[in-house]
């Protein structure tokens, strides 16, 4: 299944945030990392973490340095900072709100239905 | 067989083409599309099918390179004139402003300045004089808007303030005697000198490199486009004026002459400036659509005129304004060349326009060769005068130019190496073109014992 692209870029922060949380890492292998954790239903266009990343690091929430990979390749490591975890705190807050409330009225819904069969 | 590294640098060239990138993202995204191709070939997949892949899920370069443009800030100024709220960059952009109009006004007032010791500059008996010494009225301020826009150092100001100075002092001490063309000479050549050195300003330590002095290429074609535009509207103006007042019996030309010409020409220079700086890499420059459109005309001019001389058997060239008339051809020629060759990527595979230019250039090496040797046969016979000795060095600088162009072109259609082999000699090249002017305004006179 295709999540929107509307919580795909809503869930963009919180994800690049946590696995930065783990270890820095660079892009390709935080765009690896998501996929991973969503079993490839997350698509993303995979260009667009950077622009993100840039965004970030201007509101200071993580930094970034240049560090050589073993194949020669000059690889761009994110470090999360301290208004980062503050950041990632406060969407974790947020996520946790809309996931307790849908899950109460999906939970709702589950128990109208079984109402509805017994009557 | 499928040229993996070329197609990549293609595909990041397609980015930096957009100009919303800096050089450190572009490798960064560069690294991902490698990192990624790497893994699809080690699951299986040929080079080319992992690069289309990577590429498809890297997303849209248009889509990329626009995200990235609102966050750079860097490139905030854009947005300052899509849309004018929201950008942090406006007070930066009424200093830009606020400098133009000071500049133009200061400008301007110097070429009034003569008039209160009863010298009118305009007057057509100074007209040798006014020209020698227009760059001044006008070139110093562009130096100090880009001097002080990039917040450079003392020392890039202070060798162009010398530059600058010298270059008042010697001329304008300079004797001159009948008939003056050394002097007339200098009023032509100073110009485009004092105009290479401000050049300096505009490119900082950018000087030295490749990209720089062609960013300054780019900008002097924008800037006679633009200035030029604006000029006409100053004319309309003028013109507007003048039948306006004419309508209830008030002659206004002198308000034009002595004011409005004046200032609406320091204030022209100005704001092409300012235009052509903040305007950069926003709208698409328009040398190269002039060049582009009139390359293929001009090539069908030249071939027509060759064919026509060659079958007539004609050979009209024999005085010196012929010799300036094929100055003008072999500097159009290059102007065409330089500006089609301004817009093109390098990592391009040939293009029509290449060839369009390497026929330009064949052809008005020709013509000029057939002009050059009837002309120094004719010219030797009667001695070396200032004017012909300046029109044959201009032709030779340029011809030299256009050789050498010629030449690479074809070694470059032979893939003996890159293109940017071609904009690294034409790049240098401009240093010739420095000596050269500089050579002409101050050590003619003297060789000729200023007349």
């Amino acid at each position: 299944m295709n999540v929107s692209k509307d919580l795909i870029a809503a869930s963009a922060i919180p994800f690049i945030l946590a696995i930065l949380k783990q270890e820095d890492s660079y892009g390709y292998a935080i765009i690896k990392k998501v996929k991973e954790l969503t079993e490839d239903e997350l698509v993303w266009s995979e260009g667009m973490l950077y622009p993100v990343l840039h965004r970030l690091e201007e509101k200071n929430f993580i930094e970034s340095y240049w560090q050589g990979s073993e194949k020669g390749r000059q690889r761009k490591y994110y470090r999360i900072k301290e208004e980062g975890l503050t950041e990632l705190d406060m969407q974790k807050k947020q996520w946790d709100i809309v996931h307790s409330a849908l899950s109460k009225t999906w939970l709702n819904l589950i128990n109208k239905k079984e109402e509805f069969q017994y009557v | 067989m499928f040229d993996l590294i070329s197609n990549i640098r293609t595909w990041s060239d397609l980015l930096r083409a957009k100009g919303d990138l800096s050089e450190p993202d572009i490798i960064e995204l560069e690294n991902h599309l490698k990192d990624e191709i790497d893994d699809l070939v080690t699951i299986g997949l040929s080079t080319e099918e992992a690069f289309l892949i990577s590429v498809k899920r890297m997303g849209n370069v248009h889509a990329i390179s626009k995200e990235y443009s609102k966050v750079s800030t860097e490139n905030l100024w854009k947005h300052l004139m899509i849309n004018p709220d929201g950008a942090l960059d406006s007070g930066q952009n009424r200093k830009y402003i606020a400098m133009v109009i000071i500049f133009s006004l200061i400008s301007g007032t110097l070429f009034k300045l003569p008039e209160l010791f009863g010298l009118n500059l305009l007057d057509s008996e100074n007209g040798v004089l006014f020209f020698k010494n227009i760059s001044f009225f006008i070139l110093p301020f562009v130096a100090a808007f880009f001097l002080i826009k990039h917040q450079s150092t003392w020392k890039i100001p202070a060798v162009i303030g010398g530059i600058f100075a010298l270059a008042w002092v010697l001329i304008n001490l300079y004797p001159t005697y009948s008939p003056n063309d050394t002097e007339f000479l200098t009023a032509l050549h100073l110009p485009l000198f004092l105009w290479l050195i401000t050049g300096i300003a505009y490119m900082g330590m950018d000087w030295k490199a490749t990209k720089g002095r062609m960013n300054f290429i780019r900008f002097t074609g924008e800037s006679v486009i633009y200035g030029t535009l604006i000029f006409c509207g100053i004319i309309v103006l003028a013109m507007f004026i003048q039948a306006m007042f004419f309508a209830i019996q008030i002659n206004a030309s002198w308000f034009i002459q002595n004011y409005l010409i004046v200032y609406g020409s320091s204030s022209a220079a100005m704001i092409t400036i300012y235009l052509v700086e903040t305007k950069k890499s926003v709208v698409e420059n328009f040398a190269p659509i002039l060049a582009k459109i009139f390359s293929p005309l001009f090539l069908l001019v030249m071939l027509v005129f060759l064919g026509v001389m060659i079958g007539s058997s004609k050979s009209p060239f024999i005085e010196r304004d012929y010799l300036i008339a094929f100055d003008f051809m072999l500097a159009l020629v290059l102007g065409l060349v330089i500006y089609v060759i301004s817009a093109r990527n390098p990592h391009e595979k040939n293009t029509v326009f290449d060839y369009i230019n390497l026929a330009l250039i064949l052809t008005a090496l020709i013509i000029d060769g057939i002009a050059l040797s009837a002309i120094v046969f004719r010219l030797s016979a009667y001695g070396l005068t200032p004017n012909k000795v300046a029109a044959l060095g201009e032709n030779l600088v340029l011809l030299v130019n256009l050789g050498g162009l010629a030449w690479l072109y074809i070694r470059f259609f032979l893939k003996k190496f890159d293109f940017k082999k071609i904009e690294v000699f034409q790049t240098s090249y401009i240093y010739v073109y420095a000596l050269w002017f500089g050579m002409v305004a101050f050590l003619l006179p003297i060789f000729f014992a200023f007349q």
